[in-house]
């Protein structure tokens, strides 16, 4: 059988990370894409929170292909009838070092890909890994093909239903409730427009999310994300919410549906559809992560279950990076050390829980479980558009006094024996 | 017997994944393949090689844009081709085909010995069907086109050729050029090792002055002034009614249209 040092099973962010650690410090690394190139089937919302993963590789992120600067986040919450938007700008968010940028992941995994050939990684698109190969528990290696190719470390980093992970049992199958579905469009839209639109400077860019009657009440919502010259514009929905609903068939129409609303319409006005894609996204948080590593073998990224849907902010990408450095640290002090066994790659574990990847997963432990309850997506944005409604209102009857306006509208919507539940839940946040 | 080959095969930007924007091709971060008729020009060099039971299959190339060509072109050597050889220069960024024909006349002259020279009958993205018979005039050699089966023994090739309401059979000595179409073979995808083995095998480079060209004489003499996209007019019909009468409707306006039922 032909040997390598190390396989690195998909090419998408926390693959290619892998391989540019491991390629840059001398090791023979090949990854396998089964996509028609690195980006080619990757899906993700869109932004990527640079800030936590700077100083990891340091010399990439200057030249990234990063799209815009994100200076503005923007929560709509929708209410029958009425919505709420909140435009939040801080100098900071988009300053000298901006905490994140909106990507297009088809241009910055080929990047990254490019990064990693040229420190000598081995990038092969269009192959599929069929199989793992294991001799006594240990993991020796692939299968693509009639091809067997073995390596002292497998990387799997093949992202979120983890097929060979879990077929070879490293890790669970993938649970519905653990998981969600995203549909997302490309929509081209020239770069003044967008810049209008969300109120932004040249070149700077925004996060808009939505919540409420966007999804039905069903867990989830949406998210729009501006790129140099066209939106992102997609919908989350919870895997079992959409199989509960009665109406499944109906799911691939909330995209158009969400399109059609009178708050989304004006946004997305003259664009073009450039890109339809969907894709699942694990959300089960720290309760979900498998075991990381073993014999000749870790997995990082979405197969190692690293995201998290905060409903605020959704990130993924910078944890599949982050675990892609730190497997590859974990890789080279193994083959370092002469053990590639569990316990020569025990590092990796050691240090993902050091770093804000375990760190930020275990804050928010309790956030997979408090984001089921259905009243966060149809009662309180209801509440809170109302509520700033009758603020607004002036009727044909005498008003009323503001503070009993605000008051009446808080009592009944606010504080009844399912909110007040539901505020002791929020603790936990 | 052994056979060698040149197979010459051109890269072009994956015609798949090009998008259309303004009525213009959006070319920026599309990668490149080999074309699609140089596979098969390549899968029969490599079937004529390993019937002949030896010989070198080489694969040549003149970079005419493609950046990335040395990786482009290990698709070939992955494929099974025991050799590369590219030709590159800036002043051959969309080169005519009469100063393609030039640059691989002489990159075959520096090769030196070889039995066939074959070519996908037409490029898989401009496909002016004229390489081939360029370089078989400039080297002074036998040209068969259409090639849908191909045959060597020691006394020369022997082709059917493909035409609209026949085929022809048509037999030259060596050395010959074959362009080839696509009925031919069905070409085979790189396994996993063969794309390892790809990065281990002879890689030529050459300018065109180590072939003895003078590359300004070979840039361009024709700039293409515009490249658009046919418009189309969209007709905005909407159906309404239920699913059965916007069915009907619907069929009705294509016959009317004349586009069913001709
Ligand atoms: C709709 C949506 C919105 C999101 N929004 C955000 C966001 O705004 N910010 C954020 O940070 N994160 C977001 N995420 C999450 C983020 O996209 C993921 O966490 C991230 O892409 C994970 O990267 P990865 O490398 O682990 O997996 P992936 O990017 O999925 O890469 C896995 C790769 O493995 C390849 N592969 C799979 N099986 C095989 C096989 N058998 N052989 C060979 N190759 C194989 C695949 O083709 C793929 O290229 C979002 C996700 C979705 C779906």
């Amino acid at each position: 059988m032909e040997k390598v040092d190390c396989i690195v099973v998909g090419g998408g962010l926390a693959g290619l990370s892998a391989a540019y650690g491991l390629a840059s410090a001398g090791l023979e690394v090949m990854v396998l894409e089964r996509g028609d190139y690195a980006g080619a089937k990757n899906v993700t919302g869109g932004r990527l929170y640079v800030s936590p993963i700077r100083e990891l590789y340091p010399e990439l992120w200057a030249e990234a292909p990063f799209e815009r600067a994100v200076a503005r986040e923007w929560i709509t919450m929708m209410g029958d009838g009425a919505h709420t938007t909140f435009e939040v700008a801080a100098d900071r968010f988009a300053g000298e070092t901006p905490q994140s940028y909106t990507v297009l992941r088809a241009r910055l995994d080929q990047w990254l890909a490019e990064k990693a050939g040229e420190k000598g990684a081995m990038v092969v698109p269009k192959m599929k890994v069929d199989e793992l190969l294991r001799r006594e528990g240990r993991v020796i290696g692939i299968r693509a093909g009639d091809d067997e190719i073995g390596a002292d470390v497998t990387v799997i980093a093949e992202g979120v239903l983890g097929l060979l992970a879990s077929g070879a049992g490293l890790r669970a199958e993938p649970a519905e409730r653990d998981h969600a579905v995203g549909f997302k469009e490309v929509i081209e839209l020239p770069p003044a427009t967008i810049e209008d639109r969300w109120h932004l400077n040249p070149g700077e860019g925004a996060a808009h999310l939505f919540m409420g009657a966007v999804t039905k009440g069903m867990l989830g919502g949406g998210f729009l994300y501006t790129n140099k010259e066209s939106i992102s514009l997609g919908l989350v929905v919870g895997m079992a919410a959409l199989k509960q609903d009665p109406d499944q068939g109906k799911c691939f129409s909330l995209l158009d549906e969400f399109k059609e609303m009178p708050q989304i319409r004006p946004l997305v006005a003259g664009g073009t559809v450039a890109e339809y894609s969907a894709h699942a996204i694990a959300e089960g948080g720290i309760a979900q992560v498998p075991r990381l590593y073993g014999d000749g073998y870790v997995l990082a990224g979405d197969t190692a279950g690293l995201s998290l849907n905060a409903l605020v902010t959704v990130r993924g990408m910078d944890f599949a990076i982050a675990s892609g450095y730190h497997a590859a640290q974990a890789v080279l002090a193994a083959k370092k050390a002469g053990d590639c066994s569990a316990a020569g790659l025990a590092g990796y574990e050691q240090s993902l829980r050091q770093s804000f990847v375990l760190k930020d997963l275990e804050t928010a432990r309790h956030i997979p479980r408090i984001i089921e309850n259905p009243r966060l997506f149809t009662h309180y944005p209801q509440a809170v558009s109302r509520l700033l409604e009758s603020v607004f209102t002036i009727g044909p009857q005498p008003s009323r006094r503001l503070v009993k306006t605000l008051w009446r509208g808080v009592r009944k919507d606010f504080l009844n024996v399912a909110t007040l539940k539901d505020a002791w839940q929020m603790r936990k946040l | 017997m052994s056979v060698d080959v040149i197979v010459c095969v051109k890269t072009n930007p994956d015609l798949q994944m090009i998008r259309i924007k303004d009525r213009q091709p959006v070319l920026e971060a599309i990668p490149y393949k080999v074309g699609d008729l140089e596979k098969n020009a390549l899968e029969a060099a490599m079937q004529l090689r390993d019937a002949a039971g030896g010989g070198t299959v080489t694969a040549l190339t003149v970079a005419e844009g493609d950046r990335k060509v040395k990786e482009t072109i290990k698709e070939a050597l992955a494929m099974g081709a025991d050799e590369a050889a590219i030709v590159s220069d800036p002043a051959l960024v969309g080169a005519d085909p009469a100063a393609v024909a030039q640059a691989l006349a002489a990159a075959v002259k520096k090769i030196g010995t070889y039995d066939l020279l074959l070519f996908g009958e037409g490029s898989t993205d401009n496909y002016t069907g004229q390489v081939g018979a360029r370089v078989a005039e400039l080297l002074g050699l036998p040209q068969i086109g259409y090639a849908r089966k191909i045959s060597v023994t020691t006394d020369g090739v022997q082709c059917e050729r493909s035409m609209d309401d026949m085929i022809e059979t048509l037999a030259a000595p060596l050395p010959a050029v074959v362009t080839v179409v696509s009925e031919i073979n069905e070409p085979r995808i790189p396994s996993l090792m063969n794309i390892m083995k790809a990065g281990k095998k002879p890689l030529q480079e050459w300018t065109p002055a180590d072939l003895g060209l003078d590359a300004a004489a070979l840039a361009p003499q024709r700039q293409i002034v515009s490249n658009l996209a046919e418009e189309q007019d969209r007709k905005h019909i909407l159906f309404e009614g239920t699913a059965a009468e916007q069915a009907d409707a619907f069929v009705n306006a294509l016959l009317n249209e004349g586009v069913l039922g001709r």
